[in-house]
Parts: structure tokens; C-alpha cells; sequence
């Protein structure tokens, strides 16, 4: 039975596989490699000599309040993103499914909440700029208009706001993509076991309990660890709202790690800001993947 | 070493590739035809920081008419806005891949690249030539650096305060020529219930600008060179109290409410807008803006000017005004050293910096450049206001070390915040300078 031609067919995926294998390494694995090795020097884009200062770098990364109030941000970011984008949408896309909402009314939802996923960052971030505009924006004519004046204010030039006006726009724009995502993983689900949980008299609370979120439990363990690595690799809405302004305020990892190799040119120090952004995320998909697996073990 | 120095900047270009998405879509020049050939075809690649469609039509023209005259060689253009430009050269330098003429800023921007052997030495082909006759000598100084030329100016551009003449008419208001005056003008706008000036501060060069003038008229000349070189003692470095009394003036308009609410919230472009629409009275411009002015329903009859009275009774120089040379260096690694000179020697030509100024409105560097005929009054009294000037204070943001500036920029937006106050802000900078200082030495 095992006889050369079984070998050669055991060999064909590999083959397949191996154009993937090679651009991962060369430009994810060996980068990651690479940045670890750049992190142990002092070194910037014009600099014809390296010096070599070991953990250095790490030395000065840990104690650094930029760095923390870049962590901060983006755990926050983290958080509303997987209450909202996941947890939120979840139960948006059980009530777009259920009986309670009609196909018309449906679909009109499911379009209008996915339309932002598709627009570019920039226009997004330039168009909810003009929104947050303190004199004129429409945020504020709006907060203006119903009497509540005390609640406006420069949403993204304030330190305390200018980063859950950013995490706001995020919001935004993804809820309806992971939405649509979920509805998928929802029409997955058997359709029997909604109509038995319904013959034993199960509401539409206790359905989505007990069928829908036991029935979308991978789809949402995926989307979670999605939502949280991109929620620590944010940079492009943060970079064009507020630039990681004002006063850091609004740091998160990405911009961090861009100022200081871009701006800054401490290459070194970026190097090692990378690398800890990479052994952040690498560490949270771990035990995300783990949690999710001794679950279902269990 | 220079093979590892190579491999490992190869190894970056890559992992740049793949980390800053997009970071530098330079176009790759065309092939390079082998050396030693008197008429070989020569490919110049050209980077610079104006990509709007008028800037790009008006160096379109220049190289239409430079490969006319010149059939052998070809010029490859590539531009990208401002703030992007600032990364992505030093994303091309750090990746060898270095544009064979590229526009720098003056002053530490500039001295930078020459400081790492990145830009050719410009002196030789200059003095002693024709060149030289073209182009605003005491606009180069800003590109010299030990005694060498490393950069060509394009044009020149300085800060002015704009006003609005209804306001100023419809208030009895004239133009105040001292610090106090400056406050009364102010207050007399704010009283009637008028936003003395509009300021956008979202991103913060724009403070940069107002604490620069500050800084200049405020901080004994010396001192404050000492300090921005970095060639101050290290318990020396920005300590000087004048620099906090700077801030200090900056962060009174701030909460005297003569900026409208929330700088940090809006940009410069929506103050500009709202400067124009007449929601305010005043407005701290570049030079190269008021064509944006005039161009504007405001109309050319509709504003007037004046220098910043910021620092009166300070220990600086009066007569400085903030503004800089924009101009053009070229690589060091490139191949084709004579052409590049050429291309450049060319586009600074008088004729050329004339048509400059009648397509843009933005003063150029070549000799005689800006007439009655080719530019709006303001533009022409401007650059006489600028010949005048005992120098040229540079923009605060390029004229020092980054790290510097990073320290610096922060803080601003932190000022109008209140977050922190001027005594604060000055000494992160003289912290970061301090490292500054230290990380230089070492190189």
C-alpha cells in the first residue's frame, strides 16, 4: 500500500505549500529575526556605525510614560473594540437574523451598517475630523442644538478625549464588517436546533444563549483574537486623526513606534519598540488560541 | 563592513517594505546605462515635497525644457505632501535608495545630511560661477555647514501676521508695531466679540512657528545658536529663563482667549478657512499663503500684514524674522554628479524663478524674481520686509535636532492644554537635548 506513488502524493501539498513558506519567511519571519537584532544596537538611518548597547534599548523602553501611555491606549482600544466589534455585533447580527427584524428591514440594516467597512482610512479619519471640528463641527452643533453645551468640547484636541474619539471612529467603521462576518457563522448554525429549542419553549434571549452562542463560539474566538492583535497594531486612523496627539495623549504602540523610527531616527529604540509590540500580540493570540482550546476540550 | 552595512540595509529596505506599508512609492529611476560614455542616456531622479497639481505642472515645464536642451538626460519626478516627506527620506536614506537631487529644509535638517556625507558639496560648482549671480546669496547660508554649500534655495518664505483691513477698520485698529500694542489689538477684537486670531494646532509645527519668533527675539542670539547646535555645556543646554518666558507669551494668548477655543482640535488649513470666512481678525501666515488669501473671496484688497511684534524688550535680535529658505541637495552616492548640478543650476535660473513666482504667488530665491508684475503687492513688500531683516530665524521644527523637537512639539499642545506649564515644557527640552548632545558626541 505505501508504495512510491503514495510518497509522491504525500509530497505534493508541501510543494504547494512552500512558495507561502518562503514569503512568510522572508518577509515575516526573517524581519522579526532581523528587528530583534536591530533592537540591540544604537543606530540611526544615517549613522555608518552601529553601536552595539545589548538590552539597552529595553532598559529604556520599560521606564519610558510614553510607552506605558501607549499600552494604556491601545488595552483600551483593545477592550471597547471587543465589546463592541464582537460582543456588540454578535448580538446585532442574532436580531438582524431572528424573526423579530423583517428581510427588507434586514438587509437595509446589514448595507447600511457594512458601508463604512468599505470606505479608505483617510477619507474616514479627514471626514470624522471635520465632525469632531470644536466650532463647527457637527458633533457639537448637534450636542449645541439639544441644550447639552456642557458636553461639548475639542474631542480630539483635549487629552482626555482624543483617543476614545479615535477608538470611536474605529467602531464605526469595523462593527458592521465583523456583523456580517457573525451573520455567516450564525446562517451555519442548524436550523433544527433553533426549531427544538423553540418547541421546548425557548425565547429568543434563551435562543441566542443556548444555540446561537454556542453555534458561533469559533467564529467569535477567531474574531476576538482578530480584533485584539489589530486593536494593538493600530496605526493608520490613530496617525491621521491625532498624529498620537496632543502631547502623547493618544499614543498608541504603532504611532510610537513610527515617531520614534520616522521622526526621532532611533532606529535601535524603534527596533525594540517593535519587537515588544510583537511579543504583546504573539503572547495575547497564544493564550486566546489556548483559552479557546481547553475549552473545547473540556 | 561595508558589505555588512549594505546587506543590512537590504535586509531593512525589506522589512521596511513589509512594516510601513506604502512607506515610500519613489519611483525607481530607469535602467542605468554603464558608465564612460560622453552622451550616455542619464536618468536623474528628483524628490521633493510639492506634489499639488500647479507645483508638480510648473516642475513639469522646467524639465520639459531642461530634456530639450539636454536630450541625453531624462528626469524622473516624484513628489510627496509635508508631513510624509519628513519620513520618507529618511526611510530612502536609511535604505541607500537615495533620489539623486532631493528637496531638504534648511538649517539642522539639512546639516544633517551633509554631517553623514549624504550630500554632495555644492561649494566649487557655485562660488565662482554664474550660479552664484542667480540665486539669493544670503538665502544659501542656511545650506552651508562647516564652511561648505550642500543646498541650492528654491524660494524663501517667512511668517507674517495677516490681518483682516474690515476688521481692523470696522475696530479703529492698526497695525501694532510692539508686544504690548500687539495685546491691545487683541483685546480690543476680543471685547467686541471678535476671535483675535485663528490657530490651528492639531499638529503642533504650527506653535512651532509662533514659540521659533518667541524664541528669536526673546533669547540673546548667541545663547540661543549655542542651544539649537547643541554647542552649549549640558547643564547649560536650554536653561536660559528667557526660553520659558517664550512659552510663557505663547501660552498668555492661549488664556487671555485671543486663539480660538481648542487649538490643538482644529488644523491649520480649517484656521485659514476660518480666518478668511472673517471669523477672526488675524492670522499668523507663511508668505507663500497669501496668494491663498488673495485667491480667496477675502481678495487681494482684503488683507494687510504685519511683522509679529513678539518679543519686544527681549534680549534677541528685533530685526530677525521667522521664515527659511526651501531648497534642493543633492546625493552624495550619485552617479551622475555633473548632470544633477546642471538640472539644478537650471531650474534656479532667473527666468525660471519668474515663472515660479507668476504660476505660484510664492516668492522664489533666484535674483529679481519677484516684481510688480508677476506678483500681488503683499508678496512683493513681503520679500523687501525680508531683505531688511537682519536674518532669518529658521523654523523652529527643522532648525534643531529631532529629539529636540519631539520634547519641543509635545509640550505646545500640552501648553494649551494646560497640562503642563512653560517651566515644565523646558525642562523635558533640556533633557532630550541633553541626550541629544550625548547620542551626537557618540557618533
Amino acid at each position: 500500500m505505501v508504495s512510491r506513488m503514495g510518497r509522491r502524493t504525500n509530497l505534493a501539498p508541501y510543494l504547494f505549500l512552500l512558495p507561502a513558506v518562503v514569503l512568510m519567511l522572508v518577509f515575516v519571519y526573517i524581519p522579526v529575526i532581523e528587528s530583534f537584532r536591530f533592537s540591540l544596537f544604537k543606530w540611526n538611518s544615517f549613522s555608518p556605525e552601529w553601536t552595539w548597547v545589548g538590552l539597552g534599548n529595553y532598559r529604556k523602553l520599560l521606564p519610558d510614560p510614553i510607552f506605558w501611555q501607549s499600552i494604556g491606549n491601545n488595552i483600551w482600544y483593545a477592550i471597547i473594540s471587543v465589546a463592541i466589534q464582537v460582543f456588540l455585533a454578535l448580538m446585532l447580527a442574532a436580531l438582524l437574523e431572528s424573526h423579530a427584524v423583517g428581510r427588507r428591514l434586514s438587509t437595509f440594516f446589514r448595507t447600511s451598517l457594512f458601508l463604512p467597512a468599505v470606505l479608505a482610512i483617510t477619507i474616514v479619519g479627514v471626514t470624522w475630523q471635520m465632525l469632531y471640528r470644536p466650532d463647527t463641527g457637527l458633533i457639537n452643533q448637534v450636542l449645541h442644538v439639544v441644550g447639552l453645551d456642557s458636553w461639548t468640547r475639542a474631542w480630539l484636541g483635549e487629552e482626555r478625549t482624543a483617543i476614545f474619539s479615535v477608538i470611536a471612529v474605529s467602531q464605526w467603521q469595523s462593527l458592521g464588517y465583523l456583523m456580517v462576518l457573525l451573520i455567516v457563522a450564525i446562517r451555519a448554525v442548524p436550523r433544527e436546533l433553533y426549531e427544538a429549542a423553540r418547541i421546548d419553549g425557548a425565547g429568543i434571549w434563551r435562543q441566542f444563549r443556548d444555540v446561537t452562542v454556542p453555534g458561533v463560539r469559533e467564529t467569535t474566538l477567531v474574531l476576538v483574537i482578530i480584533t485584539v492583535v489589530g486593536a494593538f497594531k493600530v496605526f493608520d486612523v490613530v496617525w491621521v486623526m491625532t498624529a498620537g496627539g496632543p502631547n502623547h495623549a493618544s499614543e498608541v504602540l504603532g504611532t510610537f513606534l513610527y515617531r520614534t523610527a520616522f521622526r526621532d531616527d532611533e532606529m535601535g529604540y524603534a527596533s525594540a519598540i517593535a519587537t515588544m509590540l510583537f511579543f504583546i500580540t504573539f503572547a495575547l493570540a497564544a493564550v486566546q488560541l489556548w483559552a479557546g482550546r481547553s475549552g473545547k476540550d473540556a | 563592513m561595508s558589505a555588512s552595512i549594505h546587506s543590512r540595509r537590504g535586509i531593512l529596505k525589506l522589512g521596511l517594505a513589509a512594516g510601513v506599508a506604502a512607506a515610500a512609492p519613489v519611483a525607481l529611476g530607469g535602467r542605468i546605462a554603464p558608465a564612460a560614455r560622453a552622451q550616455e542616456q542619464v536618468t536623474l531622479r528628483f524628490f521633493h515635497k510639492w506634489p499639488e497639481p500647479e507645483q508638480i505642472a510648473f516642475y513639469q515645464g522646467v524639465i520639459d525644457a531642461f530634456q530639450a536642451e539636454n536630450p541625453n538626460i531624462k528626469v524622473q519626478m516624484d513628489a510627496v505632501g509635508d508631513e510624509p516627506y519628513k519620513d520618507k527620506i529618511r526611510i530612502l536614506m536609511a535604505s541607500g535608495d537615495v533620489p539623486d537631487i532631493y528637496f531638504s529644509w534648511a538649517g539642522e535638517f539639512a546639516w544633517k545630511f551633509a554631517r553623514a556625507g549624504r550630500a554632495l558639496d555644492l561649494t566649487s560648482a557655485f562660488n565662482d560661477t554664474d550660479w552664484k549671480d542667480n540665486v539669493v546669496n544670503s538665502a544659501t547660508e542656511p545650506y552651508m555647514w562647516d564652511g561648505k554649500l550642500f543646498g541650492i534655495p528654491m524660494r524663501i518664505n517667512a511668517k507674517f501676521m495677516a490681518y483682516s483691513k474690515a476688521k481692523f477698520d470696522e475696530l479703529g485698529l492698526s497695525a501694532p508695531t510692539t508686544w504690548d500694542e500687539f495685546l491691545a489689538v487683541c483685546g480690543a477684537m476680543k471685547e467686541s466679540g471678535l476671535t483675535p486670531i485663528s490657530f490651528g494646532n492639531q499638529f503642533p509645527w504650527a506653535s512651532s512657528h509662533y514659540v521659533g519668533d518667541f524664541n528669536a527675539k526673546l533669547v540673546a542670539n548667541d545663547v540661543r545658536m549655542a542651544d539649537y547646535r547643541l554647542e552649549a555645556d549640558a547643564d547649560a543646554l536650554f536653561i536660559d529663563p528667557n526660553y520659558v518666558e517664550a512659552l510663557s507669551r505663547f501660552k498668555s494668548l492661549n488664556d487671555e482667549g485671543y486663539f480660538n477655543n481648542s487649538p490643538n482640535g482644529i488644523s491649520h488649513d480649517q484656521a485659514r478657512t476660518a480666518f478668511i470666512a472673517g471669523r477672526s481678525g488675524m492670522i499668523y501666515l507663511e508668505l507663500e499663503e497669501f496668494v491663498n488669501l488673495a485667491e480667496s473671496p477675502m481678495g487681494q484688497d482684503g488683507f494687510g500684514f504685519f511683522q509679529f511684534p513678539s518679543g519686544t524688550g527681549g534680549a534677541g535680535d528685533q530685526k530677525l524674522i521667522t521664515g527659511a529658505p526651501d531648497g534642493f541637495m543633492i546625493s552624495s552616492a550619485t552617479k551622475y554628479p555633473e548632470e544633477a548640478i546642471a538640472f539644478l543650476k537650471y531650474l534656479t535660473l532667473p527666468k525660471n524663478g519668474k515663472e515660479y513666482v507668476k504660476q505660484l504667488g510664492i516668492p522664489s530665491a533666484s535674483v529679481g524674481a519677484v516684481t510688480e508684475e508677476n506678483a500681488i503687492p503683499q508678496v512683493v513688500e513681503g520679500v523687501n520686509q525680508i531683505a531688511a531683516a537682519s536674518g532669518l530665524a529658521l523654523w523652529l521644527d527643522t532648525d534643531m535636532n529631532t529629539k529636540v523637537v519631539e520634547a519641543y512639539l509635545p509640550g505646545f499642545q500640552a501648553l494649551l492644554t494646560g497640562s503642563k506649564d512653560p517651566q515644565g515644557v523646558m525642562d523635558d527640552v533640556h533633557n532630550a537635548a541633553v541626550e541629544a548632545q550625548t547620542d551626537q558626541s557618540d557618533q
